[in-house]
């Protein structure tokens, strides 16, 4: 490294002879994983021998400690995500700008503890595009069990383990993280700043994932099957009518909740204290402003589903009666709890989506986003409603009567900054001078898509209506608008917008098109006739249904083979154009933002000289304009004609 | 804006409206209502469909238009013109749907109040929901139960639901009205059913393995009619005769949603044919009475081929007297030997 304004410390640790076994790595993370799973299992066996409890070996208490606590905190500690605070802790001496694990230069780095920002949100992206794919199978399965009424291939137990698991591995393995991966690669060069706030924090957010991901997958191994209670995993079905599988669920979620809380505080300090200089909270990119708004989501409400999974595994395991109305236990205040975090969780969903597709739009309109300060200001004013709709998930619970209208009042009042962002991201386009490129084709179909979910969710907001469609397959329709139309939309946005900068080589825009149109086509072919089988009377989450819906199901069902299969030309779009793309310039789409002034991809630390911020981010044809004062990029393929547009 | 873009403009949001409407009004959306309740639900329906279609269209109108008209050349490296927000048009696009929102919520609140208002002289059910079955239980005709839901025309109804395990709920898609059973609380749910006809009872609400067969019917009946039925079961459940209050207690319990009795004529699938009750004794190598008694009572003890543990309520030991009970057995042995 040459010419960076910070002493950075890069050399590898190292030793020699059987040093493997005790240096952080996989082989490390294995030992310490199996040794940790023992410590439990003989922890727990070695504390009812001694108690008297009987039967000694006790499964479910036997396996939540050992393996779905301690084996993963071994796993942790082995591969190094501890290390430099263990080594604080004990007074060994360390140094603050201790870069060893930063930064990547062979595929071996991606699959270490890595503190660099960049490797973590490649890390985040593969990651979660692998869940992504295993929930797609899934999802398939649903639909070939579903493609004929009776029961074809499944019974009952395992046919509702494929969807609840579908439904747990893409909120909590792809969605939300696919969101967080992006940012943490964005964020902090939109910020002008080197990397996030905490590095190893970062680095240990991401390494919870997968933990969380295996957990829920390997479920379906546990004998009993794997749990069948929904997403939702309603009380008390999950929490005392289930099989042990239940309990992979209450911690899969538990590790990936600390995961996106810590992603979330590192956020919200990157953002207060990290910004270049000038870089004021009016002059921030929209995903910046995005992100932060999601964090404060996640930092207040994910503790509330931490809560319920925790009450929910308790009654399951140590026979406590959170929700057990047979031992006193209330079993619609889990409800409560669980959309107290679950109905910000959409938000959480859905507002770095927001951010991706006002950078996107803006750039490809060639125009400054329309009614910049309204649009980050409806942000917030989604936070706070937030907060106040969760029981609209509930109008037919059987809650105090009198809590439904004002809860529809406030869901009726989302709407109204969710219009604006619509309207307005419509009238950047208007005029503007639009290029149809693979991100811009994948903001458009959101846009779309996301109107007629706000839509149909208007039409759930209101109390009547949701009485008669509460869940059916209208609400499955619903949250597929809202979740694939909307999230899954802009994840591709955001993938093929970003892709450039973090692998320094372009996507094949014709194979990019070709999976949007398959992917918007097969999406509606899929998910539409939905709305329609839910209203005439078809509950969600049956293996088997009435005989009138089967045609309709079919469809759906052949619908969905062709969606999936559209996964295959991203799939070898990406890792093709990874290996062989052409190579990038630095900022293919003119954009204005920071990342973009930096080469592709960016240099190891991001910005040799921190930048000056002097300008808004978005002022497309405003002559003169510059949104940052910074030194060309180092990397020799840049003119210094791309670097400075406009 | 020029005139003629305007003009466009109208022309594809009324396209757009247009296939948008003959979508909604092509589909069979709402099953045909058979309860007061339903009919105030079907206007309340169309007004936001209304709502949503012109919203959908101007959206549409705004996008294919600019797609079409502001497409710029793959060369072409010109920017658009620096527009940074109209506070007018802002306060316009928040103010309208503040107003078309507001509206849906004063229409929805005036249908809720008036669906949930009980009417004079209403007829109160007990339903009592468990995996995986729905019994209603009548308090007008004392102690009579039943598996299936039968109701008079034009009587204001409210449901009073338990349940006895987990989360249940409580549907018929023709009511447009839905409540879930919730194990340790008491929940109530209101209707008139103003049509004849036999109605899904459907259980919305995840419940276990056996949720997606958790289904029964609610039949509508001539006010006369209903009384009549009411009398003669009341009658049946009292009879002397095991064949009559075993059949009795057969009905009542829904036993036929799930089996195969053709003495009953029931035809459910969903467990063991019971037709085949002496040959399926004879597999498990007991005698006969003994295999229906613990059949009935300990569901899990005997699973024949094709069948799944855990999916026959394993509560009708202790729900069914002893009397009622005896009936049963003694009712399936002399069916089955006949069917």
């Amino acid at each position: 490294m040459t010419a960076t304004t910070v002493d950075h410390d890069m050399t590898p640790r190292s030793g020699g002879g059987w040093s493997y076994l005790y240096r952080a790595g996989w082989i490390r993370a294995a030992l310490m994983t199996a040794l940790f799973g023992f410590f439990g299992f003989g922890l727990t066996v070695g504390l009812r021998a001694w108690g008297g409890y009987n039967p000694v070996l006790l499964w479910s208490p036997i396996v939540l400690i050992s393996i779905l606590v301690c084996a993963p905190l071994g796993f942790l500690a082995g591969l190094g995500t501890f290390d430099y605070w263990a080594g604080y802790a004990i007074g060994r001496p360390t140094k603050p700008d201790d870069h060893a694990g930063h930064g990547a230069t062979s595929w071996r780095d991606y699959f270490k503890v890595n503190t660099d920002h960049k490797v973590i949100g490649m890390q985040y992206l593969v990651t979660t595009l692998i869940f992504f794919v295993i929930g797609g199978m899934l999802a398939l399965l649903v639909r070939a069990e579903l493609a004929k009424p009776g029961t074809q291939y499944f019974d009952p137990q395992t046919y509702n383990g494929l969807f609840s698991v579908h439904a747990s591995l893409m909120i909590f393995l792809f969605v939300i993280p696919a969101f967080a991966g992006l940012a943490n690669f964005a964020v902090p060069l939109m910020l002008g700043a080197g990397d996030m706030a905490f590095p190893r924090l970062n680095a240990l957010s991401f390494w919870l994932l997968p933990i969380a991901g295996i957990m829920m997958l390997s479920s379906f191994v546990v004998p009993g099957g794997a749990f069948a209670c929904g997403w939702t995993g309603y009380a008390p079905l999950c929490s005392t009518h289930q099989p042990l599988g239940a309990v992979f669920f209450n911690q899969g979620v538990q590790w990936a909740g600390a995961s996106s809380i810590m992603t979330a505080l590192n956020f919200l300090v990157t953002i207060i204290t990290m910004r270049a200089p000038g870089m004021t909270f009016w002059r921030m990119p929209l995903l910046v402003w995005a992100n932060f708004t999601t964090s404060l989501l996640v930092v207040i409400a994910t503790p509330f589903i931490a809560g319920s999974q925790f009450f929910s595994m308790f009654d399951h395991v140590m026979h406590t009666a959170f929700f057990d109305p047979g031992h006193g236990g209330y079993a619609l205040g889990y409800q409560h709890i669980f959309w107290f975090y679950s109905h910000p969780a959409v938000y959480i969903m859905m507002l770095p989506g927001f951010g991706i597709v006002s950078e996107v739009i803006s750039v490809f309109s060639r125009k400054p986003i329309f009614g910049y300060r309204l649009m980050a200001l409806s942000l917030m004013a989604i936070v706070v409603l937030g907060f106040s709709v969760w029981a609209h998930h509930m109008f037919v619970s059987g809650m105090a009567p009198w809590l439904r209208v004002p809860m529809m009042i406030t869901t009726l009042l989302i709407a109204v900054p969710t219009g604006i962002k619509i309207f307005s991201w419509l009238a950047t386009m208007w005029e503007g001078k639009l290029h149809f490129n693979t991100p811009m084709l994948f903001a458009l179909g959101f846009l779309s898509m996301f109107v007629i979910g706000g839509l149909s969710g208007v039409m759930l907001g209101a109390v009547p209506i949701d009485i008669h469609v509460s869940d059916t397959y209208f609400i499955v329709a619903h949250i597929h608008y809202v979740l694939f139309g909307g999230s899954v939309f802009t994840i591709f946005a955001g993938m093929y917008y970003w892709f450039p900068k973090m692998t320094g080589r372009m996507y094949n825009e014709r194979l990019g098109k070709l999976h949007f149109w398959l992917t918007f086509v097969g999406f509606n072919l899929t998910f539409f006739p939905m709305h329609l089988v839910g209203m005439e009377g078809m509950p969600r989450r049956v293996a088997d249904y009435a005989p009138k819906f089967a045609s309709l199901n079919m469809f759906i069902s052949l619908a969905s083979f062709g969606l999936g299969l559209s996964t295959i030309v991203f799939l070898y779009n990406m890792i093709t154009s990874w290996r062989n793309g052409p190579i990038a310039p630095s900022n293919p789409w003119r954009a204005l933002t920071l990342e973009w002034q930096v080469s592709s991809p960016p240099p190891i630390f991001n910005f040799d000289e921190i930048p000056q911020v002097v300008g808004h981010p978005y002022e497309y044809g405003v002559p003169g304009a510059v949104h940052a004062i910074l030194t060309p990029a180092r990397a020799a393929e840049v003119t210094p004609a791309e670097v400075t547009t406009p | 804006m020029r005139r003629g873009s305007i003009a466009s403009l109208l022309g594809i949001g009324v396209v757009a409206g247009g296939i948008a409407a003959a979508v909604a009004l092509a589909l069979p959306w709402l099953p045909k209502p058979a309860s007061n309740e339903a009919d105030r639900v079907g206007p309340l329906f169309w007004f936001v469909i209304i709502i949503c279609i012109v919203v959908f269209a101007a959206v549409a109108a705004v996008m294919i238009y600019s797609i079409t008209h502001f497409r710029a050349a793959d060369d072409d490296d010109s920017d658009g013109p620096p527009v940074h927000g109209h506070t007018g048009l802002e306060i316009v696009w928040t103010i309208i749907p503040t107003l078309l929102v507001t509206a849906i919520g004063i229409w929805s609140a005036i249908v809720l109040s008036r669906n949930d208002a009980l009417g004079a002289n209403v007829m109160r059910v007990n339903v009592t929901a468990q995996q995986f079955a729905w019994s209603f239980s009548y308090p007008e005709a004392k102690g009579l139960t039943s598996g299936t839901l039968r109701l008079p025309k034009g009587r204001s109804i409210q449901l009073v639901l338990q349940s006895k395990d987990v989360i249940h709920s409580f549907w018929v898609p023709e009511f447009s009205q839905k409540e879930d059973t919730v194990p340790g609380i008491v929940t109530k749910l209101h209707f008139t059913p103003n049509r004849l006809g036999t109605f899904p009872v459907i259980c919305t609400e995840l419940c276990g393995l056996g949720h997606a067969v958790m289904r029964t019917s609610v039949i509508v009946m001539t006010p006369a009619a209903f009384d009549k039925w009411l009398a003669s079961q009341t009658k049946a459940v009292s009879s002397p005769d095991a064949g009559v209050a075993g059949k009795a207690v057969f009905t009542n319990n829904a036993c036929g949603a799930c089996h195969t009795l053709t003495a009953a004529g029931a035809t459910g699938k969903v467990g063991p044919d019971l037709d085949k009750l002496p040959a399926e004794a004879q597999a498990a190598n007991q005698p006969l009475e003994t295999f229906v008694h613990d059949s009935i009572v300990d569901p899990n003890k005997y699973i024949e081929k094709g069948f799944h543990p855990n999916v026959m309520p394993a509560t009708f030991g202790t729900a069914l007297s002893k009397t009622q009970l005896d009936a049963l057995v003694q009712y399936l042995i002399s069916s089955s030997k006949k069917g």
